[in-house]
């Protein structure tokens, strides 16, 4: 397990206080993690490049929430892009269905600040993943890597839809799981200010 | 249910909250159990499921585009606390019309790079010399020459207020790290201004990649300072040295140009 300032930088905590070059290095850095995300999650171009402005408007607000006791700045970051792409594809999927859908953007999200630590660096992935059942390594693979979406896993698989939400939530638990025991297996050195 | 397979239910319907598949039977089952006190989330699954997002789109080229790129510098503006200094104004110069306006003189300078870093490939091959493990920026220097095999360098010349200064900047793009060697740059007032250090990549962006703030404390002698650059750079074509605000600035106005030092 990695140093938090070796795998990230420490950039955040000079985002935090309003520091204008942090700031431009860390647009520079992670623009391109949070575009990835949006696009993955999002298809219509332009509701992709709103959802990156308002994830790194996040970002300048909620730095200083950030913890590296917690995870890494590239996961923190990743996470803002996630719920907010998320939340909009949720939102989307909802507008041609007769019957209302219940307010799924309402649903609650835990406090970031309230967390076990989740402290791993991409070698610590990448060995938890290869641990996971090898039907589960093949559908990350597809869903994470490719960018597939559920239906188009089905097709590909020839599995039942069930059976791939089953064994991506399921395969996410386990990967949380594993990284869990990693963390608490070694000792953190906290970053340098 | 008893307990642990409500929270064993819980747990997989938070999952499908964070991998965004939770049907509209499952959100609102969802939503019943998060009310109830025996299920408690954290963020665990979510930093998971974006640390493994991460990890599989690191590699992956975005094609960012250039316009939402200004957007979000923009963006930035209301948010930045650094107030900027009102600092004496040199001279406006554009980086392309610095770099190649044959009055300048850098063209000379360019020759002597080409040739100084010709004459050190030939003279003395730099696998050769011993590794020092001194944690001081020359020693790192010393270690950087001796263990890079893609060494570039090149002089500094100052510009008309800066003339005085001299120095040397070396550049290995694969272990992505560089020392200048400067003399005779006037110490600031890390207080009213500080050096920052720009690395002209056109391959990598037409706007130069910010290669760290620095100060000089003394008017004598020669200081060596690491790069700090946060981006990668893959084929630096020069290097300049600014006056900037202290903390440095995100893109330079060229205000102050110091130093240049051109790689070919």
């Amino acid at each position: 397990m990695t140093d938090r300032k070796t795998l990230d930088g420490g950039i955040l905590s000079e985002v935090a206080r309003g520091n204008e070059r942090a700031m431009g290095n860390c647009i520079a850095k992670y623009s391109p993690l949070v575009w990835s995300i949006a696009k993955r999650h999002v298809q219509d171009h332009s509701a992709a490049e709103d959802i990156v402005q308002e994830t790194f408007t996040d970002l300048w607000k909620s730095a200083k929430r950030y913890d590296p006791a917690i995870a890494s700045e590239s996961t923190f970051i990743g996470l803002l892009s996630r719920r907010r792409a998320i939340d909009f594809a949720r939102k989307e999927s909802r507008r041609p269905q007769l019957e209302p859908m219940p307010e799924a953007e309402s649903l609650p999200y835990a406090a970031i600040e309230s967390s076990p630590p989740l402290r791993c660096d991409s070698s610590d992935v990448r060995a938890a993943l290869k641990e996971l059942p090898e039907e589960t390594q093949k559908i990350f693979s597809l869903h994470f890597d490719e960018g597939m979406t559920h239906p188009e896993i089905v097709e590909k698989t020839g599995l039942p839809l069930g059976t791939v939400k089953t064994r991506l939530r399921r395969g996410l638990i386990d990967l949380r799981n594993r990284l869990s025991r990693l963390d608490n297996a070694q000792p953190f050195s906290p970053a340098s200010p | 249910m008893n307990d642990q397979d409500i929270l064993s239910r819980f747990e997989e319907l938070e999952a499908g909250h964070i991998l965004g598949d939770l049907d509209p039977d499952e959100i609102k089952e969802f939503e019943m159990l998060s009310l109830d006190p025996r299920c408690q989330s954290d963020l665990s699954l979510e930093l998971t499921a974006s640390a493994l997002e991460a990890e599989f789109l690191k590699d992956k080229d975005p094609d960012l585009p250039k316009k939402l790129l200004e957007r979000l510098r923009k963006g930035m503006e209301e948010f930045v606390v650094d107030e900027p200094e009102d600092g004496a104004v040199v001279r406006p110069v554009a980086w392309q019309r610095l770099l190649v306006a044959p009055q300048t003189g850098w063209a000379m300078a360019a020759l002597l790079a080409i040739f100084f870093v010709a004459k050190s490939f030939v003279e003395e091959p730099l696998v050769a010399r011993p590794a020092l493990v001194v944690n001081t920026p020359e020693a790192a220097r010393e270690t950087l020459v001796a263990k890079a095999g893609d060494l570039i360098e090149s002089k500094f010349g100052g510009t008309e207020r800066y003339s005085q200064m001299s120095g040397t900047v070396i550049w290995s793009d694969e272990l992505q790290e560089g020392y200048m060697s400067l003399t005779n740059l006037p110490a600031n007032d890390p207080n009213a201004n500080q050096y920052q250090l720009w690395i002209v990549d056109p391959a990598r962006d037409e706007k130069p990649v910010d290669g760290g703030v620095f100060d000089i404390s003394t008017n004598d002698g020669t200081v060596i300072i690491p790069i700090s650059n946060p981006l990668a750079v893959t084929n630096p074509q020069a290097f300049v040295i600014t006056l900037e605000q202290p903390g440095g600035v995100v893109v330079s106005k060229q205000e102050v140009v110091v130093a240049l030092a051109k790689s070919s």
